[in-house]
């Protein structure tokens, strides 16, 4: 897991190994580069050829099979970029029957829901993974580690339904009316909670997808705290540090990388997730600030009308050209993490 | 203890300085009475009562598991950091027992500093290394706590080396320079004792002798208690040897008395390397 190598991490570990070994390694090293030398020379053999093939080329069909999504979305999307250029984008109207569509209300619903899911997932996750490995008694915490580990397991689908069965009703019956009751004349709050009590729509998705990605991001931080040298924990409390200090300026600061690629994991798999919110968003393809109004994103829009889109239509166009824009979004968020990552040395 | 007013452990005795006079006086910082250690289940101490005297350094010997570092990690109840560990007894430090459960760690701590094995800088710059301690206990004004980081990092004999990247990351450091950062990281909140649990193990030479010769400095004002694998090392810095084996304290005497006419058998076994 690329995430947990941080260079501090790699440094402080391998520090005195280098010193010690330093001596003594030189030689056997050179001993060995010439026997590699020689090696990659005429005598190589027929399996060990046949061997790095296989490898090589199990490495080039990862380029091949990447190019080829990006080509098919890419080429199946050309008609709708054609009709609608790049307006396709940022237009938000989607309608069949006219035979009119654009990717803003689904883009917005992906990315709005994706959102309220990480910021929710964060602090659940960096609690629950901090209190597993600093503060929780071994016990207890081998049984919530394996209940995080179940719940990273569960599929989406059952979530989806939980979500329509138990978040839905409980949106609709008492959040949603507990603030419109008390917020529908507070100005800066009251056009997020605006809209009739459906349940559905951005708020409802982004809490399923929070309990979705959380137990993956508790997971990827709860390696990165237990990969920080006891040493170090223990320098910081033996200062007379609170936890709380702790945390926040030792912790925090040393796993920063990691727990950047526990939230990209996590929006990566947000981003894309497609049966749970298609159960809870609503599937309205439509814009609009209100968080509890019923939404759609590109995943849930995509294998809605996907059955129902003849081949050669704009339509099954305007889905692959969805699909491109999710692609690219993605992209953009792992290239993101890597200049945050870039950042912390 | 001689110190005649049983000060409670409060921020303004962690302020008051030593008195110079006292220092010709070998009064004890930490008296171990009875002191029996647990892992759980395993009995890791026997029975230990020894005296740490102020302004001296004790070093304390024996080979691996005997138990030397498990009775460092007690005077900064560092222990109590994970469940399952427990030590019965009496460590009486400045007219307290160190084990009292109504003891407040973090004022404690900041009495008694810790340096480990390897440096372990913390992810920030050389300045807030230093500062971050400080401020956990003191609200210092800019200019004060300059004042203090330039102090401290120039009785580690740091400052000149480090004083046109202070606000570098520390990682930066070479080995040698984290360890002397992280000794005066642990002076910076001005403590009475300093614990080192094998300083220097993760150092080579160069670093090793700096570090030595810091600790020979640095007695004037702390109470040094040093685990170190190394009888040389022992031998150049410790006023008091303490050795320890299988979780018993065999012997403790003077450095010169203990390197040269141990009264154990078992001390000059190990001493001249027949075991451990």
């Amino acid at each position: 897991m690329w995430w947990l190598r941080s260079p501090d991490n790699a440094r402080f570990s391998s520090q005195s190994f280098s010193r010690m070994t330093l001596a003594t390694a030189t030689p056997s090293e050179e001993a060995r580069d010439t026997a590699g030398a020689s090696r990659s020379g005429s005598r190589r053999s027929g399996p060990d050829t046949a061997f790095h093939f296989l490898v090589a080329a199990s490495a080039l069909l990862v380029l091949v099979v990447l190019g080829g999504l990006v080509v098919l979305m890419g080429i199946g999307g050309g008609q709708a970029f054609r009709t609608f250029g790049l307006g396709f984008a940022f237009s938000d109207v989607w309608n069949p029957v006219a035979d009119l569509y654009g990717a803003w209300a689904p883009l917005f619903g992906t990315i709005v829901s994706t959102l309220i899911g990480v910021a929710i997932a964060l602090p659940l996750a960096f609690g629950t993974a901090f209190w597993l490995t600093a503060m929780a008694p071994p016990r207890i915490a081998a049984i919530v580690g394996t209940a995080v580990q179940l719940l990273a397991a569960v599929p989406s689908i059952i979530f989806g339904m939980w979500g329509f069965f138990t978040i839905v009703p409980f949106m609709a019956r008492t959040v949603q009316p507990f603030l419109t009751h008390h917020f529908k004349h507070v100005p800066g709050i009251r056009f997020i909670i605006h809209g009739a009590p459906f349940g559905t729509g951005l708020m409802t998705a982004g809490l399923v997808l929070a309990v979705m990605i959380a137990p993956f991001m508790t997971a990827v931080m709860r390696d990165v705290f237990a990969a920080m040298p006891n040493m170090l924990r223990e320098s910081a409390y033996g200062l007379g540090a609170t936890r709380w200090d702790v945390m926040w300026k030792v912790v925090v600061p040393w796993s920063r990388s990691g727990m950047i690629g526990a939230i990209v994991l996590g929006m990566g798999r947000a981003l894309g997730e497609t049966m749970a919110v298609t159960f809870v968003i609503g599937n309205v393809t439509a814009v609009g600030w209100s968080l509890f109004a019923p939404r759609s994103t590109v995943a849930s829009l995509i294998a809605l009308q996907f059955p129902e889109s003849p081949a050669g239509s704009l339509r099954l166009s305007a889905l692959l050209a969805l699909g491109f824009i999710l692609m690219l979004l993605s992209f953009a968020s792992l290239a993101l993490a890597r200049m945050l990552r870039g950042n912390t040395k | 203890m001689t110190s005649g007013t049983l000060q409670g452990m409060t921020q303004d005795s962690m302020m008051t300085k030593t008195d110079p006079q006292a220092a010709k006086i070998p009064e004890v910082a930490l008296a171990v009475r009875n002191l029996n250690f647990y892992y759980g289940e395993n009995h890791a101490l026997h029975d230990i009562s020894v005296d740490f005297q102020a302004r001296r350094v004790t070093a304390m010997i024996g080979p691996s598991g005997c138990g030397k570092s498990t009775l460092l990690r007690i005077f900064n109840r560092m222990y109590d950091l994970y469940p399952g560990q427990r030590a019965t007894g009496e460590v009486m430090f400045d007219g307290r027992n160190i084990l009292d459960h109504d003891l407040d760690l973090n004022i404690l701590r900041a009495r008694v500093g810790m340096v480990f094995q390897k440096p372990t800088p913390f992810p920030m710059s050389i300045y807030d290394n230093i500062a971050f301690g400080v401020r956990l206990h003191e609200k210092l004004n800019k200019a004060d706590m300059d004042a203090r980081v330039q102090d401290v990092l120039t009785r580690v004999a740091l400052w000149n080396e480090v004083r046109d990247r202070l606000n570098a990351p520390a990682s930066g450091l070479s080995g040698g320079q984290q360890q002397r950062l992280c000794i005066a990281r642990s002076i910076a909140t001005r403590p009475e004792v300093l614990l080192l649990d094998e300083p220097t193990s993760a150092l080579d030479p160069i670093s090793t002798a700096r570090i030595e010769e810091l600790l020979d400095e640095l007695k004037e004002e702390f109470t040094i208690a040093i685990v170190t694998h190394n009888m040389q090392q022992a031998a150049r810095c410790a006023d008091q040897v303490a050795f320890f084996y299988m979780g018993r304290l065999i012997e403790v005497d003077s450095a010169d008395r203990m390197f040269t006419n141990p009264k154990q058998q078992q001390t000059q076994d190990y001493i001249t390397g027949r075991f451990g």
